[in-house]
């Protein structure tokens, strides 16, 4: 890989808008979309669906974080063209964001991990916290923001995020990345299509999951230890409504 | 100041699984009962019906129907030397809320306990002599016997149309079934659900190696049935949305579906929804409970329901934390090892080993919650400990119960968790892969126990309910010794490849699903110093209230625990009409 600039759709677009559009307006996480084998039935660009909890800054940064952890490939569209980058600013603008079911009553102390989160901020404070704190950590130590990184050193970004390998001040990185991006990130893949992420039913096609309506009396002898025809053709609740 | 209201003969606390069934039998004779039930009704929401009721993000991942944690917590420490924190969102173990319980979001695994179970302490004691058991180690039997239960099994059965194979009649052993059964009266009142492709290629390995495998025993209904008391359940659609969900074809037997729309035609039954117990009234003097006050959530409203009687069949951890708010009984110290209330606190020690078939087809969301084929010859004392390092055992199990897929994607050791190459092995394992796991017991140990949390209360202001509790050495053995038993089958299995084999070890992780089945608080015994209420689960400090559930057992077994309580609560239930008629110790 010799590109080192490297712009996320979402820049570029802004970067448009802004009357900057020039040659390289789609750097290499965009152009895998372009050279992805399948392409989406016609995905929603990202940038027509206007975001809810996410700055423009903050969207930036996590179109580039699901198009790190889902690329264009033989399996799936890029994460934004998944809806993955929707499915989390739609969880972190809802219930699930505001820290709906979390016990939030001090006082708080720092724990072990086995005793979860202990944060008092809410998913959502703690989701932009660890952006703002992940995007100057790799200005310190890559001299640019996280967007701006060639694929593999996004990449490895996040690997040692992960494993608490990426100094910050306040948020800890890991649990930012483990607790919260990585469980969104899996939701965005694997939940209902109709929360924004997995669109077109991408990730359920790829396993082979069929979704709804699941009445499998008469197929669970039928097609015990054979290929399940609708694992094809997944079904959203979304069909059904 | 609360509203006090007119008294009332018998209210029950929680409205759950015991209630419904303690309900039952007191109202069949006439006996007038409320119910206190501090969730609402599931049976028109949305987690009842289609499509809606297919949401893993929602049920599952989201919690839809559990306790709000953000109202009631439990705090957590893993010895006395740590500082106890509050689990602000809980996965390990998942406490239901509205009418039915977690018996309405259950997998409807039901199990009968060994014969043994209830005189655990003298089965081992006699095998294998009093040193046997380690001195931090605190089993005691029940008080009672397999044998006075069973009936009650019998019934429990009946109600809820179990499907199954009787693996022994009566003292005969029955081909197909679990040669270590308990002997029961007859058969299952349904035959088994369909064998899942897991099961098959589990029982062809396990019978290789010489074992029993036999269907999981199951309260998901295989075809339509009607129960004794003219109750339906439809057929069980394999739709793999059981645990965490409200089924809504009515195939899985819970109280929701099977009793309580019964016992509201009833006359004398009422059941309060949305009425948060916050206290049991109990006149020390007289050694009595007065009533109950509760917060009627509707209207906002606190209310005095002064009982004759009060049944606290609340969760587990609820009903050892009335006990303890309301000063009921002496509660238990592991320094002094005074006391009773709180102590032989158990969950149970889970572990798994994945298996990875290219060229079998496990189709995981094919399954219905208790369609495992299981083994049983290394559970509990099913085999012999005199050479082992450690007391209890494990079922092993094919049990897949679902392909819901944010929860149910193995992919072989060694898979990066995102990218390109993450995506080819979730594609290429997610169809051909399944787990064989190990539910393994969890017996008591003198630092493991349950008490009132100093600093943080829940939203009503009380204290919240502090666990401290780890794995400790007996488990951690066991774990490691039956994990390897499930690799041995997983290897006769000869799989393209395996996952790793690991037992469970401490620390206790909050943030792991493992397993609901919590136990012990409230123990129940034959003597009061050692346990908080009686074989017949009457407190030994007050006379008219009753303690129901899982809550008062003395261990936790390899089994889950719903069988024996449902059987102890339709006793109670007699018991109280006895006890009505009658008022004195039981």
């Amino acid at each position: 890989m010799t590109e080192q600039k490297k712009i996320s759709p979402r820049r570029a677009f802004l970067l448009q808008a802004a009357g900057f559009a020039g040659a390289g307006s789609l750097g290499p996480l965009g152009a895998a979309a372009v050279e992805g084998a399948e392409p989406a039935p016609a995905p929603v660009p990202a940038a027509a669906t206007p975001y809810q909890s996410l700055s423009p800054d903050e969207a930036t940064f996590i179109e580039a974080l699901v198009n790190v952890l889902c690329p264009a490939d033989e399996y799936s569209p890029n994460g934004v063209d998944c809806g993955l980058a929707i499915y989390m600013d739609r969880q972190l603008a809802g219930p699930y964001g505001k820290g709906d079911g979390r016990y939030l009553r001090g006082p708080f102390r720092s724990a072990k991990p086995e005793l979860g989160l202990q944060s008092p901020l809410t998913p959502e404070q703690l989701c932009k916290s660890g952006i703002a704190a992940a995007n100057a950590a790799s200005i310190r130590d890559r001299g640019r923001p996280f967007d701006q990184l060639a694929v593999a050193e996004a990449d490895d970004f996040l690997k040692d995020a992960q494993s608490d390998r990426v100094r910050s001040d306040g948020v800890s990185l890991a649990l930012w990345f483990n607790e919260v991006i990585y469980r969104l990130f899996v939701e965005a893949c694997f939940a209902d299509p109709m929360y924004g992420g997995n669109r077109n039913a991408v990730f359920w096609k790829m396993i082979g999951y069929p979704g709804l309506p699941a009445t499998h009396a008469l197929d669970m002898v039928r097609y015990r230890g054979k290929p399940y025809p609708g694992a094809n053709t997944p079904k959203s609740i979304a069909d059904f409504t | 100041m609360a509203k006090k209201l007119p008294r009332r003969s018998v209210v029950i606390v929680g409205g759950g699984l015991c209630a419904g069934l303690v309900a039952r039998q007191l109202t069949a004779k006439g006996i007038q009962v409320l119910v206190l039930e501090r969730g609402g009704d599931h049976a028109l929401g949305p987690e009842a019906t289609l499509p809606n009721q297919r949401d893993e993000l929602r049920w599952d991942r989201r919690q839809g129907l559990m306790q709000d944690w953000a109202r009631e917590t439990y705090t957590l420490r893993h010895s006395r030397a740590d500082e106890s924190l509050p689990i602000r969102w809980m996965e390990a173990f998942l406490p239901g809320i509205g009418v039915g319980g977690a018996a309405s979001h259950w997998n409807g695994c039901a199990w009968r306990w060994s014969e043994y179970d209830p005189i655990l302490r003298t089965r081992y004691e006699s095998r294998y002599g009093k040193a046997a058991i380690p001195a931090d180690m605190p089993l005691q039997d029940w008080g009672t016997t397999y044998g006075e239960l069973e009936p009650y099994h019998d019934l429990f059965e009946q109600l809820f149309g179990l499907a199954g194979k009787a693996g022994n009649i009566k003292g005969t052993i029955q081909p197909g079934g679990n040669p270590f059964e308990a002997p029961r009266r007859g058969e299952y009142p349904q035959k088994p659900l369909e064998m899942s492709e897991a099961g098959i290629i589990f029982q062809q390995a396990a019978e290789g190696l010489g074992f029993k495998p036999f269907p999981q025993p199951a309260a998901n209904s295989p075809q339509h049935y009607v129960n004794p008391d003219g109750q339906r359940l439809g057929q069980c659609q394999y739709c793999g949305h059981c645990e965490r969900f409200v089924c809504e074809a009515h195939a899985k037997a819970t109280p929701d579906t099977l009793l309580y729309p019964m016992l509201r035609e009833r006359p004398g039954f009422e059941i309060r929804t949305y009425a948060h117990v916050l206290e049991v009234g109990y006149d020390r003097r007289a050694k009595r409970a007065t009533g109950v006050r509760y917060l009627d959530l509707k209207s906002g409203e606190e209310y005095e329901q002064p009982a004759d009687i009060v049944v606290m069949a609340a969760f587990t951890m609820s009903n050892t934390r009335l006990l303890l708010l309301g000063g009921i009984g002496e509660p238990y110290d592991p320094a002094t090892r005074r006391g009773n209330v709180g102590k032989n606190f158990c969950y149970q020690t889970s572990s798994g080993v994945g298996v990875f078939f290219k060229n079998r087809w496990i189709n995981p969301f094919l399954a219905a919650g208790a369609s495992g084929t299981v083994i049983d010859e290394f559970n509990n004392d099913n085999f012999d400990h005199s050479a082992l390092p450690f007391l209890g055992g494990a079922s092993i199990s094919a049990a897949v119960t679902n392909g819901r897929p944010i929860r149910t994607r193995s992919t072989p050791p060694g898979t990066p968790r995102w990218g390109t190459a993450w995506k080819k092995a979730t594609a290429d394992w997610y169809a051909h892969s399944f787990s064989v796991g190990a539910q393994g017991s969890c017996y008591p140990h003198r630092e493991n126990f349950l008490d009132l949390d100093p600093d943080y209360a829940d939203t009503y202001g009380q204290p919240l309910l502090r666990m401290t509790f780890d794995f400790r050495e007996n488990e951690i053995r066991m774990s490691d010794w039956v994990t390897r038993k499930a690799a041995e089958i997983c290897k006769a299995m000869s799989p393209d490849s395996m996952g790793p084999v690991a037992g469970r070890a401490g620390p206790f992780d909050t943030r792991q699903y493992q397993t609901t089945h919590v136990t012990g608080g409230t123990v129940m015994g034959a003597e009061p110093k050692s346990s908080v209420v009686s074989p017949h689960l009457q407190h030994w400090d007050a006379e008219n209230i009753f303690v129901v559930g899982a809550s008062v057992y003395t261990h936790n077994s390899g089994y889950n625990p719903t069988g024996p309580l449902a059987a102890l609560a339709l006793r109670l239930g007699d018991d109280l009409v006895r006890y009505v008629e009658r008022p004195r110790m039981l």
